[in-house]
């Protein structure tokens, strides 16, 4: 029963993570809707932003966390103007296409500045975990959680009470009514774009101190995870993303006590196939169908 | 002389891989599993070979056939679904084949030496070719055989009644199923074209490079087959062979001497025929273009 309980508290953990990746892939998708398999790469150009900053001038977990983020919307900026923007509406498997060369492309680089195959990456705390009862929890990982909670409410408050998140509704809704009546779509995206990577980027960062390391590999662990929780929660449901990787978590921590780690990565693409047979709008999402633009053959 | 055969080899095999791409995404469909499809049927052809000592051809009937049954069981659940749900439920299942040859071990003694799939280590010394004699000459023939009856087949496809009907749920869905179009139908019969198609490629890939592992059948290998036929554009079966050429040939081999910053330039470079053509490198405009040109040429010999 301790087990149990301690496999549900850690599966929730892990998952706030995933719930957080989720959450800049769902701002995309609900704006854009295409696919963009950049968005793990972009994240690992920002750490690798940051563990040259941590390993060669031997910045603080804080300064580390603010140029990876920063890092990771540069790069996220620069997947879009190159993969999304010049890629006319019903071209989006041509975006999907590019957005997977870029990939190639960020791994590459990052295996050119920093050659060797891993990098030490700052931890955000140190110390013993807390006990509460029999139970054991680390303090990054209820960090972590805290984040994730946290940046959904700031997410749903932008969304729905300022200008911008207007703004972007407006173009999820319709994006020519949007530009008819004068808001810069162009613009916009970029910038929501930018804020979906730089949530990405705090959710690498918490990630990467947990694990106090860095690799190229880094960037498509970071898209899978956030993807699988996304599609679970909901296609752009923002509470749903975070539910959906919570839901991940625990699935995958269940499946590691009792089955083996080689099955855990088996069992959440197990629990996604089946997910999206039975329920295909995930747990929050629309009826499926209504909100699903077709990537259509261009 | 041997790096252009093997060069060649490779165009030829992943040509078949997009080609499997290329019959789903007929339909207006975009399926990542395509990898996976690939993954069976270049470990069930090696474990027939090596393991049972079939012939070749057999071997490579069996898995397309296993590959096509594969797709059309895939296909009757996954096709429920459309747009990006499909892509990623498509990826899951081709990330869960992968796994599961990750965590396939089935050996025997055979001398010395174990074979068959050994989990994350892969499946070792399938020696076909060289056991029976095969030069680099006689592998490429053969698999240029395969290449060109499956394209042959496609491009006939295309031309009947079959391929108008693919092409006609492609476009619209709504108007295809209002004509009396069984949409399922044809979705999951392409799928298992695409599956039998794919199958056959594996059952070669897993011979000619005698040793295949589980990280070579993930993601990345189902983007490259969607890849290939979107970048060569859907206007018939050329444009994949054009674009396996262009990124095989070109950008990988012929890129190759630029060494670690050919991936920075490889990126660039698709980004930018995507961005100049996003219908293809042979898209309906270029087809025409050429139509006109050679039937120019016809009309001066005639004159």
């Amino acid at each position: 029963m301790i087990d149990l309980v301690q496999n549900t508290i850690d599966g929730v953990m892990i998952g706030s993570s995933y719930g957080l990746l989720a959450l800049g892939f769902t701002l995309i998708f609900g704006v854009m809707r295409r696919l963009n398999l950049s968005y793990g790469p972009s994240i690992m150009i920002g750490g690798y932003v940051g563990t040259v900053l941590y390993v060669q001038y031997g910045a603080g977990p804080l300064a580390v966390a603010g140029t990876m983020i920063l890092g990771a919307a540069i790069a996220g900026i620069y997947v879009e103007r190159l993969c999304f923007a010049p890629m006319r509406m019903g071209a989006g498997i041509a975006s999907m296409v590019s957005s997977f060369a870029i990939w190639m492309q960020l791994e590459q680089a990052a295996i050119l500045v920093l050659p060797r195959h891993t990098y030490p990456f700052p931890p955000l705390t140190t110390g013993a975990p807390l006990e509460w009862g029999p139970f054991l929890l680390r303090l990054d990982h209820l960090i972590m959680l805290g984040c994730a909670l946290g940046l959904t409410a700031a997410i749903q408050f932008a969304l729905y009470r300022t200008r911008f998140g207007l703004a972007l509704r407006a173009i999820i809704g319709n994006p020519v009514a949007a530009h008819l009546v004068g808001i810069n779509v162009s613009v916009a995206v970029m910038l929501a774009f930018a804020a979906a990577s730089a949530i990405g980027g705090v959710a690498g960062f918490l990630v990467l101190s947990v694990d106090q390391q860095v690799t190229p590999m880094f960037g498509m662990w970071a898209t899978l995870k956030g993807l699988i929780a996304m599609m679970i929660g909901g296609l752009g449901s923002i509470p749903g993303a975070i539910l959906g990787g919570l839901l991940l978590g625990v699935v995958e921590a269940h499946c590691q006590w009792y089955f083996g780690p080689q099955i855990r990565d088996l069992a959440a693409y197990i629990v996604l196939f089946v997910f999206l047979l039975v329920h295909p709008g995930g747990l929050l999402g629309r009826a499926p169908g209504s909100d699903i633009a077709a990537p259509r053959t261009p | 002389m041997d790096f252009y055969l093997g060069l060649i080899q490779i165009i030829g095999v992943h040509t078949l891989l997009g080609l499997s791409a290329y019959c789903v995404l007929l339909t207006g469909q975009v399926s990542l599993a395509q990898a996976g499809f690939f993954a069976i049927g270049a470990y069930v052809a090696g474990m027939l070979t090596v393991l049972l000592h079939w012939p070749l051809v057999l071997a490579l009937i069996v898995s397309a056939i296993l590959g096509g049954a594969m797709a059309c069981a895939v296909g009757f659940p996954a096709l429920r679904v459309k747009g990006l749900m499909l892509v990623v439920a498509t990826a899951a299942f081709g990330e869960a084949v992968r796994l599961f040859f990750f965590n396939f071990t089935y050996q025997v003694q055979s001398g010395a030496i174990l074979l068959g799939p050994h989990g994350g280590e892969g499946f070792r010394q399938i020696r076909y070719f060289p056991e029976h004699g095969w030069g680099t000459l006689d592998v490429v023939l053969f698999i240029w055989t395969i290449v060109v009856l499956v394209m042959a087949m496609l491009w006939w496809m295309d031309r009947s009644r079959v391929g108008a009907v693919l092409r006609a749920v492609g476009e619209d869905e709504l108007a295809a199923q209002s004509t009396g179009i069984n949409i399922t139908a044809v979705k999951v019969s392409a799928m298992t074209i695409g599956g039998i198609i794919a199958g056959i490629g594996g059952g070669i890939f897993a011979h000619y490079t005698t040793h295949i592992e589980h990280i070579q059948f993930g993601i990345v290998l189902a983007t490259f087959a969607i890849a290939y036929p979107i970048l060569g554009g859907l206007s018939n079966v050329f444009g994949t062979l054009l674009a396996v050429i262009f990124i095989q040939g070109l950008l990988i081999e012929g890129l190759r001497f630029l060494g670690d910053w050919r991936n920075l330039l490889f990126g660039g470079l698709i980004v930018l025929a995507m961005n100049i053509r996003p219908r293809g490198l042979l898209d309906a405009g270029v087809l025409m273009t050429l139509k006109r040109l050679v039937s120019r040429n016809g009309e001066r010999k005639g004159a």
